[in-house]
């Protein structure tokens, strides 16, 4: 029953509790109201009231940082670099001192602009301000490390304008603090020492290459470079080197980090998109492994070819095992194929011409015929020969992991003609359903299950 | 006479009925027909990139084909004719319907149209799609769906190739039904169901 105002007299002004009792019930209706849109409710509310944090971080955070925010989201296990591990309350990108947190202004733009370089976009035309500054709240609660701390902001003279002498003096700097052991000596990798790192969260990571800064994290202004040396990278072997140059070494050294930028390809014209193009074939020739890597991670292999649980995240240590099922009416069960090097269950065994054959062919080792679909080999068969025998030199790099893949199993010849007879003569839309869990058995081997005691 | 007249009635409809099964049984050719039935016209479907007058872009654009035929975009957004997946409409889409936890989606047009297309997207949309599956609407789609944690892998010169192709597309009027991220399939044990057994979109021309 909703109280109707009596309209003859004026009406009661409201007591105080009565006040505090409305405030709490519209509050508990909000709350029971964002509680039912939940997780599934991924849209802003054009004109609708701001999301809270909690709300707005399900719909469009969780997926790559995780329900938890540990950077552990389904997504993750396919990204690089890793989504950010918010419950250490450690970040790459600030305007405070090492070991200090960032300020809300620093995460605010990285939500606001994303990070270059990276699967995280820009937030600032998606999604309204207020919800952006709950979900900087939000992001906030998972680490204790911003209870009770405040930012230690550094402290930033005016901008040292480049030219050629502040480039050249950069130059000096580059060299005395060794930057070129992990960027080069010509800020891509050239003559690095080591260009591949492990982050303080175990995850791979790799030197920036200062050509590129249009892939730079947190911007590439004199002032965003500058101030990546001022504080140092945290989790990263980038630190601050703050108490090895001074800040007008560090303008410097800025200035001639954004020397060394190269054109991007839709800026060149096209002689110089074809000598692009012809370095980075032949970059990849010299370093299949690498370019086989980068075609498996970014065609979608590991996708199918690993077993995924009822909330969509990878089994522990299964990216590439395969072992998902995949039920294709009327044809039957097709279960992913081991793409890791195990020599009994995985791709170990087989001859890289047995590998082209069901890329390019959908022919198993024992001659078993795929369907064109969901295994795109159709498609995989336009692939150049030199990628795939990148991608092959690159398998053969994936640690083994014991995992035996049943073969396709077909229907009962009954059932299968009665599927066929559905879907070609009633027209039935039969579909492809994507199975949880894995359908492989990890082989257990003689030393690691020895029989225990004897007869 | 009628005895035999039987028989031979009896015998026909027998035979008729092995060819129906094994009509059934062996269409579509999948398992009878050579590989090559299914893979040779993927290298020829994209339409080439000869045209483009201006040869920076006409290079450009020849990686992004090479990208986009590669990286199975055309395994989701077919569009199917009469006889399966239309190769010639390259890229329509509506060929896939997926039910997920995420809601329904159908496969997008990729064409260049400017009303059902992706003429209306920008590029910084279609290229925030491609690296971080948020589109214009903040909607996020399921990396399982629509793999945009893989093609967040590319560089960014190359989702540029791939964006300056996708723009060259000859326009195919097809239009989609937009996704619905109420209806949620939830089922213990199942990721995704896909369905393409017909065409999605409408109006097609």
């Amino acid at each position: 029953m909703i109280p109707r105002p009596v309209s003859r007299d004026p009406a009661p002004q409201p007591s105080v509790p009565s006040v505090l009792l409305l405030a709490t019930l519209i509050t508990g209706v909000l709350a029971l109201a964002g509680r039912q849109m939940g997780a599934q409710d991924y849209a802003a509310h054009p004109g609708g009231a701001p999301r809270d944090g909690a709300t707005v971080y399900a719909a469009h955070c969780a997926e790559c940082h995780g329900a938890s925010g540990k950077g552990d989201g389904p997504a993750s296990f396919l990204l690089s670099p890793h989504p950010r591990d918010f419950s250490i309350g450690s970040y790459k990108i600030r305007t405070t001192e090492t070991g200090s947190v960032p300020t809300d202004e620093d995460l605010l733009r990285s939500i606001r602009r994303g990070l270059h370089g990276t699967a995280m976009p820009g937030w600032e035309s998606l999604l309204p301000d207020t919800e952006i500054r709950n979900v900087v709240e939000h992001v906030k609660s998972y680490s204790p490390s911003f209870a009770g701390t405040r930012p230690q902001i550094v402290t930033v003279g005016a901008d040292v304008v480049s030219s050629p002498a502040s480039v050249a003096r950069g130059f000096a700097v580059y060299e005395r603090l060794q930057c070129g052991a992990c960027h080069g000596a010509d800020g891509r990798g050239s003559g690095a020492v080591a260009t591949e790192f492990e982050d303080d969260w175990g995850q791979p990571m790799r030197a920036a290459d200062l050509t590129e800064p249009w892939t730079f994290r947190g911007g590439a202004t004199a002032r965003d470079v500058f101030m990546r040396f001022r504080t140092g990278m945290s989790g990263t072997p980038m630190p601050s080197f703050k108490d090895s140059a001074t800040d007008a070494e560090m303008w410097d050294l800025a200035n001639y980090v954004l020397s060394l930028a190269r054109k991007p390809v839709w800026a060149m014209n096209a002689d110089e998109v074809a000598a692009h193009y012809a370095r980075e074939e032949a970059e990849a020739n010299a370093h299949p492994i690498e370019r086989g890597r980068h075609l498996v991670d970014s065609m979608g292999c590991a996708l199918c070819h690993s077993p995924l649980d009822d909330s969509r995240r990878v089994l522990p240590g299964m990216k590439l095992a395969g072992g998902m099922r995949i039920r294709v009416e009327p044809f039957g069960d097709y279960v992913t194929g081991n793409l890791t090097s195990d020599v009994e269950t995985g791709l170990g065994g087989w001859t890289d011409e047995e590998i082209v054959r069901v890329m390019t062919q959908g022919i198993l080792r024992d001659g078993t015929r795929l369907l064109p679909y969901p295994m795109d080999w159709p498609s995989f068969s336009t692939l150049a020969s030199d990628d795939l025998r990148a991608i092959i030199a690159y398998l053969r790099t994936v640690p083994p992991v014991s995992n035996r893949i049943p073969p396709p199993r077909r229907p009962l010849l009954p059932i299968y003609l009665w599927g066929k007879f559905r879907m070609l003569i009633l027209g039935a839309d039969l579909p492809m359903t994507f199975h949880a869990g894995n359908a492989g058995t990890p082989v257990a081997h003689a030393d690691a299950a020895a029989p225990q005691g004897g007869r | 006479m009628r005895r035999v007249l039987k028989w031979a009635g009896a015998i026909l409809l027998v035979l008729a009925l092995i060819a129906f099964c094994a009509f059934l049984y062996l269409i579509p050719p999948f398992f009878v027909a050579p590989p090559e039935t299914f893979s040779a016209p993927m290298a020829g479907a994209p339409p080439p990139v000869d045209g483009i007058p201006d040869p920076a872009e006409r290079a450009i654009a020849a990686r992004g084909r090479y990208i986009v035929m590669t990286s199975g975009c055309m395994g989701c957004h077919f569009m199917n004719g009469a006889q399966g997946p239309d190769l010639a409409k390259y890229l329509a889409g509506g060929g896939l319907r997926i039910e997920s936890a995420h809601g329904t989606i159908v496969s997008r047009n990729l064409t260049s149209d400017p009303e059902t297309g992706l003429a209306r997207r920008t590029d910084d949309e279609v290229k925030r799609v491609l690296r971080s599956g948020v589109f214009p609407d903040a909607h996020m789609v399921s990396y399982t769906s629509m793999p945009w944690a893989n093609f967040s892998h590319w560089s960014e010169e190359d989702r540029h190739a791939v964006v300056v192709y996708l723009r060259h597309l000859p326009p195919v009027r097809h239009a989609i039904p937009d996704p619905d991220h109420s209806a949620a399939m939830v089922e213990p044990g199942v990721l995704e169901r896909a369905y393409a057994g017909k065409n999605y979109g409408t109006d097609d021309r």
